[in-house]
């Protein structure tokens, strides 16, 4: 630099030297740090899960009064990974067993991931999702699941009669079927758990044998259900609340959700949710058939098309898949 | 001119020191430290790759872990302070200033980035650079993840920091005979660069925020199941960060503008042309950001607007190539190692170019879009155009930080070793992702194609990475035992740096 006169002095070996001592330095002191802590960086979930999941409002462990009951269970899924169970696929007897116990039993389960995917274990009395884990009953976490192989063990003792669920707590595994019934003391029998299955289920060409049993109230069965046109204004309404997993089970998430116009008369969609949502032509399952699609629209807004030839239009929510909707053009 | 050692002192009155070129040099060992950290993951997940199924990464985790905190450390703890050490070394001295303006706020601006390091590095988070939501709001576990998000908090305020700090050096305290006309490229570079940073990063600053108050489950901003919206947090994050890719592009640039008309030995051929060039970038940057997000189900005329923003960006970065082949035009070229990189980074910088152009057509995004053809894409600039300018001028600023000359064998083996094992790499990686092979996998089914591409950029990965221990033995040993450079003129061009306002080249 021109106009910089100042001597030059010139780096040396030994103050090359101390810079890489100290680099170095860091870095092994971080890394005994970092290596030595590696799981527990990961330990965690987050607080919101908790939260979703519900209260902690459970009661105190109950004592251990009663027999012991040993339970083995492997978590298992079918090839294509739509179907998740335990110990065996539905439609076998050994399909997530039942668990019958009295009040004061303990029963301990030893699970195995004999899966490729990452499971983790634990008891609920809430008969849907995977909140309300009892404490005590868990094996892992979502957040830090058991791997292929993996396995361990927990106990659950009954504290009063009722249903319970042991369940695969990892989000949305429960709906594809990890959920099996404890029944402690003389219950009446609920309806077969393998109902919420449907919810998240998407068959897929080829599996429909193995699955025959819970696959029924799919799309199509829906559309049958509440076959009568409810009061069809022209204006199709997403009602708050839509975007949350459950609308499905009432047909509500379009209402109404099931439509008959005549060719050429113009359909509109309102956005009444807080959420954003599409209205695309198509399943779930198959995705878009390209009939027309919406794109995203916000709250508040709308969308409207014309049907010209006569026919079915299913039509589903890009961004939530359980919301459902069919069209018949006359 | 030696920057470190105006006297010699302790290597602690160094680190305490607020001068801009004892901040420089802490920026540049930092950088480099963290060059090779993460180039090294990058190493470990080409090797996993390098055949399907599971090998030297014991599952798929660890995996995401790897690949989050590669990309973290590269972008914000490689390139970022990268820059900002040139920029602290050169700007004053462009502006003819003795110092940056504000010397104090500089120094903190580089030391929240050892702490934001530590704590992304420490923590090791597993929802990849863009901190996927809603996973990484209800699944991603902690604390990493929310050691990862006060980490890049950390970091947005150095930037913003120092983005202050090299604005108000450069319009305020510039030599009153020099109009902001005359103000080098260089310099021009980190104003544009700067400016950017100013505008963009208060959006991701908030959607930081908003993710942390989402994972206390105080608020419900991109949780689905609280009514919040994920492909709000992506216009967030992608509204602060793809103008950033242009924070991290225009330095780079800037040293190339210094390099190649000093080894051309010929003035730059439109110094206004530069300028022009710059601001443009630097505007049109912010009209570009939702063309990652295509997919999304945008409607139609989002995507045009957006697709003809992003195409925008093609004349300002053609009008830098063009001003740098027009300035090697006729000139006295010679090849030394630091003309090396800066020349192959351009023609780099033109195919990845390319290549944007055909991810920012709509139709055409369809068929890339979460492919390993963006990886390559992306890579490509970053790598290519990006490391390469960086690389180069710090070959170039090299006897200036020292006294003494690296070697120069060494260092054109470097470049040619990299040069090759880049474009191996990453125009792989664009084929393969025309294959279908998604990004961000852990495993991949044994499609013969798909071995036999990933075998090659995983070859290609490994040429680079030897290429950068030749680099490492080179600089430490150079360094202290090199041959003593000659200040005034260490690359033997003739003449002295040459300065447009000054003119003094006497070899032309």
């Amino acid at each position: 630099m021109s106009h910089d006169n100042s001597q030059v002095y010139r780096t040396s070996s030994s103050r090359v030297g101390k810079m890489m001592i100290i680099m170095l330095g860091i870095c092994i002191v971080g890394g005994v740090i970092f290596f030595s802590m590696w799981d527990y960086w990961i330990s965690t979930p987050a607080p919101v899960v908790a939260m979703m999941a519900g209260g902690d409002d459970h009661t105190a462990p109950a004592a251990h009064t009663g027999d012991t009951i040993t339970q083995v269970l492997h978590f298992i899924e079918s090839p294509d990974f739509r179907t998740l169970a335990f110990n065996a696929l539905p439609g076998d007897p050994d399909n997530n067993p039942t668990v019958n116990m009295n009040v004061g039993d303990k029963v301990i389960f030893n699970v195995d991931n004999a899966g490729k995917s990452f499971h983790s274990f634990g008891v609920t009395s809430e008969d849907e999702g995977f909140g309300g884990v009892i404490p005590g009953t868990e094996v892992a976490f979502a957040s830090n699941p058991l791997k292929p192989g993996e396995g361990g063990s927990s106990e659950f003792i009954a504290g009063e009669e009722g249903i319970y669920y042991y369940i695969c707590t990892v989000p949305g595994h429960r709906d594809q079927g990890m959920v099996g019934q404890i029944i402690v003391g003389d219950v009446a029998a609920p309806e077969p758990v393998v109902e919420a299955a449907p919810i998240m289920e998407m068959p897929a060409p080829g599996v429909i044998d193995v699955e025959e049993t819970i696959v029924e109230p799919t799309t199509e069965p829906i559309v049958e259900a509440a076959p009568e046109p409810v009061e069809f204004n022209g204006v199709i309404s997403l009602p708050q609340g839509s975007g949350t997993p459950g609308c499905d089970e009432t047909n509500s998430c379009y209402i109404p959700f099931n439509v008959s116009v005549s060719a050429g008369e113009e359909i509109t969609w309102s956005n009444d949710d807080s959420a954003a949502h599409t209205v695309t032509s198509g399943t779930p399952a198959d995705g878009s058939d390209g009939n027309f699609d919406s794109g995203l629209f916000m709250a508040g807004g709308t969308f409207s098309v014309t049907l010209d030839e006569s026919g079915e239009y299913p039509y589903y929510c890009m961004v939530h898949p359980w919301m459902t909707g069919n069209i018949t053009v006359n | 001119m030696v920057l470190e050692l105006q006297k010699p002192r302790p290597i602690w009155q160094i680190m305490f020191s607020t001068h801009h070129t004892d901040v420089g040099l802490l920026y540049l060992i930092t950088s480099l430290a963290f060059l090779f950290l993460g180039g090294s993951l990058a190493l470990a997940i080409r090797a996993e790759l390098f055949l399907p199924g599971s090998q030297i990464i014991a599952d798929s985790m660890t995996f995401n872990r790897i690949f989050t905190v590669h990309g973290t450390t590269l972008i914000f703890l490689f390139i970022l302070p990268f820059a900002s050490s040139v920029g602290n070394y050169f700007v004053p001295i462009m502006v003819r200033y003795k110092d940056m303006a504000y010397p104090k706020l500089n120094a903190i601006a580089f030391w929240m980035i050892p702490p934001a390091g530590a704590l992304i590095w420490l923590g090791f988070a597993d929802f990849t650079w863009y901190a996927t939501p809603p996973y990484s709001i209800i699944s991603a576990p902690g604390p990493a993840a929310d050691m990862w998000i006060f980490g890049l908090k950390i970091l947005g305020i150095s930037s913003v920091l120092g983005a202050i700090n090299f604005i108000v050096t450069i319009l305020k305290c510039k030599h009153p005979d020099m109009s902001i006309g005359q103000v080098p490229l260089l310099a021009w570079s980190f104003l544009s660069s700067s400016l950017i940073i100013l505008v963009a990063i208060p959006t991701f600053a908030a959607a930081l925020l908003m993710l942390l108050t989402d994972r206390l489950g105080v608020s419900g901003f991109f949780n689905p199941a609280m009514g919040g919206d994920p492909i709000a947090y992506a216009h967030l994050f992608w509204f602060t960060f793809h103008p950033e890719v242009y924070v991290l592009v225009i330095p780079a640039i800037g040293m190339m503008y210094e390099i190649i008309p000093r080894f051309s030995r010929k003035p730059i051929y439109s110094h206004n042309s530069g300028i022009f060039a710059f601001v443009l970038l630097s505007i049109v940057g912010f009209s570009s950001w939702a063309h990652h997000m295509y997919a999304t189900g945008m409607s139609f005329t989002e995507k045009t607007v957006f697709m003809v923003g992003t195409l925008a960006a093609v004349p300002a970065s053609a009008m830098h190539v063009f001003n740098f082949i027009a300035t090697m035009w006729n000139g006295r070229i010679k090849f030394s190692t630091p003309m090396m990189w800066a020349v192959g980074g351009i023609a780099l910088f033109f195919s990845a170019g390319a290549g944007g152009v055909a991810n920012a057509a709509m139709p055409l995004d369809f068929t890339t879009h979460d492919t390993y053809w963006v990886v390559g894409h992306f890579h490509l600039f970053v790598m290519g155009t990006i490391a390469f300018g960086s690389i180069g001028f710090l070959y170039y600023m090299f006897p200036y930080v020292t006294g003494r000359m690296y070697n120069e064998t060494l260092g054109k083996v470097h470049f040619v070793m990299s040069f090759v094992g880049t474009v191996i790499v990453f125009f792989t990686q664009h084929v393969l992702g025309l294959y279908g092979m998604p990004r961000r996998i852990f495993d991949y089914p044994p499609i013969p194609e798909w071995i036999a591409m990933n075998q090659i950029a995983t070859v290609g990965a490994m040429i680079i990475g030897v290429s950068m221990v030749i680099f490492l033995a080179n600089m430490i040993y150079s360094s202290g035992k090199g041959k003593l450079a000659n200040t005034e003129d260490p690359f033997g061009v003739g003449g002295k740096y040459y300065y447009p306002f000054e003119a003094k080249n006497p070899s032309h």
